[in-house]
């Protein structure tokens, strides 16, 4: 089986069924859906973002007690960096807590059985996905500011642009994390793991080790600095800087998706695509 | 019992030709709302080798109802994966309203939406309505232009008083029939429904097979029913599909199925009928259910027409007096267990199960 087909605006043999909608309705109900289903679970919600203002706290708090000026002459670059790796984490386990739920529910196959195709409607989950991540990400960054009672440059279009394709290469981590959890179910311990590594990423020496820029979330996190520190705006920065982002964003979100695709083709010739 | 006149092994037929003897135009896999033509799949490989899918062959009309039928494992969940390329099956053609599911799944997609058993379907975190209206956009459609429809849905299936609590507080016939409607939430022409009623008391699941049949009329839907409840065959389709080891073993109208099993049975309630006259009539007939009640004596006995009168005979010969004839119609479950040869496995599917 084939996804080849455009599936729009085709002379077909049948009947044609009388069609009201597009992808503007397939986008608006699937970022109803995913922000309706997270507020109705207002206390995991809470917790999440309750828990990350904790840890912050005790990163900043507890930092300042053992490093005292150290921490204070670094804190814009760590919430910086704190503020990335909540939108990271929140993209990379959003798809894939959203794939294994999906296939738990049995709603995952009725998604593969759409007009639009599987892909189109994963991806419209994974910007949904990203959106609530955003907002989540936004509130727990005003409240580390008032927490150290600190300020940072907001170009809000360039901030979320950088942030946004920083982002996309954990995000496809997690699509290819998803595809595996369809095919493989119980991967939790091995999903998790990858939380960690993202902090290794975002904290990695670019400026001493060059080549690291080519690892998920390494441009982002180095360009994010410049962009939240020093208010450069998105025509500011250095163009081979910004290439690289835009190349490792386009990179691992494209393997992510392949690999999600490969994973769910796999799943289906084993006949486990429904199964969790 | 035997089923003489029912196409047996439909599969092995090949294909059909392109009129019928009365000179009616015969569906061709352009014109059937589904094609299925030499469908397989194997799981594994070596000695775990499983074939759950057999050179699977059938048409359907659109409009129709077709019931699918079989034991656990006969290979049902699998063939309508296959059918709607959940499955990757290893070989065979699949048409739905013409076209190529492997080749144009999306274009494919735009006719078909299936409820799969053992599954919720639906979000237990969205209201009724939310439901619908979620699944009728991702199949396509903007979900204002169907308000009408969705709550037309909602009475039909008699959960309109629900239509904005969360699925979760809902019991689960309820959520039986959300899955159902989210089914038709869409502009689907063929559905497929996977144990519909499963988990539905008596009364739902009479509502909604009379919903159905309404649906099905009303919409020109073109249903594919997988069940274990042989009234929800009976009562909804017209068509009746038997699968047995991944193969298809029956493929006949549901009246013919059943008309094809020539020998009937009778029960019979006599006066005056002693033991050892009861033993000499156990000899020579298959008596069962015998019952003693204040005097007479009842029992169920499977006869033909020549072998009912030759029991009369006898009767009469032993100065037996006959209180009351009537007749046993083989209904459904007894054609199904007669050509699966198997009856435990319907007395444990009726439970309900997976098939792979």
């Amino acid at each position: 089986m084939t996804g080849g087909d455009n599936g729009r605006g085709r002379a077909t043999a049948g009947n044609e069924p009388p069609r009201s909608g597009g992808y503007y309705h397939l986008m608006k109900a699937v970022i109803h859906r995913d922000l309706v289903i997270w507020l109705r679970y207002p206390v995991n919600a809470a917790t999440g973002i309750l828990m990350a203002l904790i840890f912050f706290g005790l990163i900043f708090y507890g930092g300042r007690l053992v490093a005292g000026q150290a921490i204070d002459d670094t804190i814009e670059g760590l919430i910086v960096g704190y503020f990335l790796w909540t939108l990271a984490q929140g993209a990379y386990f959003g798809i894939t807590n959203d794939v294994q739920a999906e296939a738990g529910w049995g709603t995952l196959e009725r998604h593969f059985m759409t007009p639009f195709g599987f892909g189109p409607v994963i991806l419209a989950k994974s910007i949904a996905v990203v959106l609530r991540t955003f907002l989540t990400s936004a509130v727990v960054l005003a409240a580390m500011l008032v927490m150290t009672g600190r300020s940072l440059e907001l170009p809000l279009v360039t901030v979320v642009v950088v942030a946004a394709l920083a982002v996309a290469s954990a995000f496809g981590l997690g699509l290819a994390m998803g595809g595996l959890s369809v095919l493989y179910k119980r991967i939790n311990n091995v999903a998790n793991l990858l939380q960690f590594a993202f902090i290794g990423l975002i904290s990695a020496p670019v400026f001493e080790i060059p080549w690291t820029r080519i690892l998920p979330l390494v441009q982002g996190s180095a360009l994010l600095q410049v962009v939240m520190r020093d208010g450069d705006r998105l025509w500011e920065l250095d163009p081979l800087a910004l290439a690289i982002l835009v190349g490792t964003a386009g990179f691992y979100l494209g393997a992510g998706y392949l690999a999600f695709v490969l994973a769910t083709r796999r799943a289906r010739r084993l006949g486990v695509l429904g199964d969790y | 019992m035997s089923g003489s006149r029912h196409n047996v092994d439909h599969a092995s037929d090949g294909p059909p030709p392109d009129t019928t003897t009365d000179g009616e135009q015969a569906l061709t896999p352009e014109t059937a709302a589904l094609s299925v033509d030499g469908l397989s799949k194997t799981f594994g490989s070596g000695e775990d080798k499983v074939t759950a899918v057999d050179d699977v062959s059938f048409t359907v009309e659109p409009g129709e109802v077709v019931g699918l039928l079989g034991p656990n494992g006969a290979g049902k969940t699998t063939t309508i994966k296959s059918i709607l390329g959940l499955v990757l099956p290893d070989e065979g053609d699949v048409r739905i309203q013409g076209v190529d599911v492997a080749d144009r799944p999306r274009r494919a997609y735009e006719h078909v939406d299936a409820m799969l058993e053992g599954a919720r379907n639906d979000y237990w975190r969205l209201t009724v309505r939310e439901n619908l209206r979620y699944f009728a956009a991702i199949r396509g459609n903007d979900p204002d232009t169907l308000d009408d429809r969705h709550t037309e849905l909602l009475e039909a299936f008699d959960i309109a008083g629900e239509a904005d609590t969360e699925v979760r507080d809902l019991s689960r016939g309820m959520k039986q029939k959300v899955s159902l409607a989210s089914v038709l939430a869409g502009d689907v022409s063929v559905a497929f429904l996977d144990e519909p009623t499963l988990g539905l008391d008596v009364e739902s699941s009479l509502t909604l097979q009379r919903e159905l049949v309404r649906l099905v009329e009303e919409r020109d839907l073109t249903l594919f029913v997988s069940s274990h409840d042989m009234d929800v065959i009976e009562a909804v389709c017209d068509r009746v599909i038997i699968m047995n080891q991944g193969r298809i073993v029956v493929d006949d109208t549901v009246s013919n199925l059943l008309d094809g099993f020539e020998t009937k049975g009778y029960r019979i309630t006599v006066r005056g009928l002693d033991e050892s006259t009861l033993a000499e009539l156990q000899d020579r007939f298959e008596l069962s259910a015998v019952e003693r009640l204040d005097g007479r004596v009842r029992f169920e006995v499977a006869a033909d027409s020549a072998t009912f009168y030759r029991l009369t005979d006898a009767l009469e010969a032993a100065d037996v007096e006959l209180g009351g004839v009537e007749t046993v119609q083989p209904d459904l479950a007894e054609a199904f267990l007669e050509v699966t040869g198997n009856g435990d496995s319907l007395a444990n599917g009726a439970t309900g199960g997976t098939d792979q």
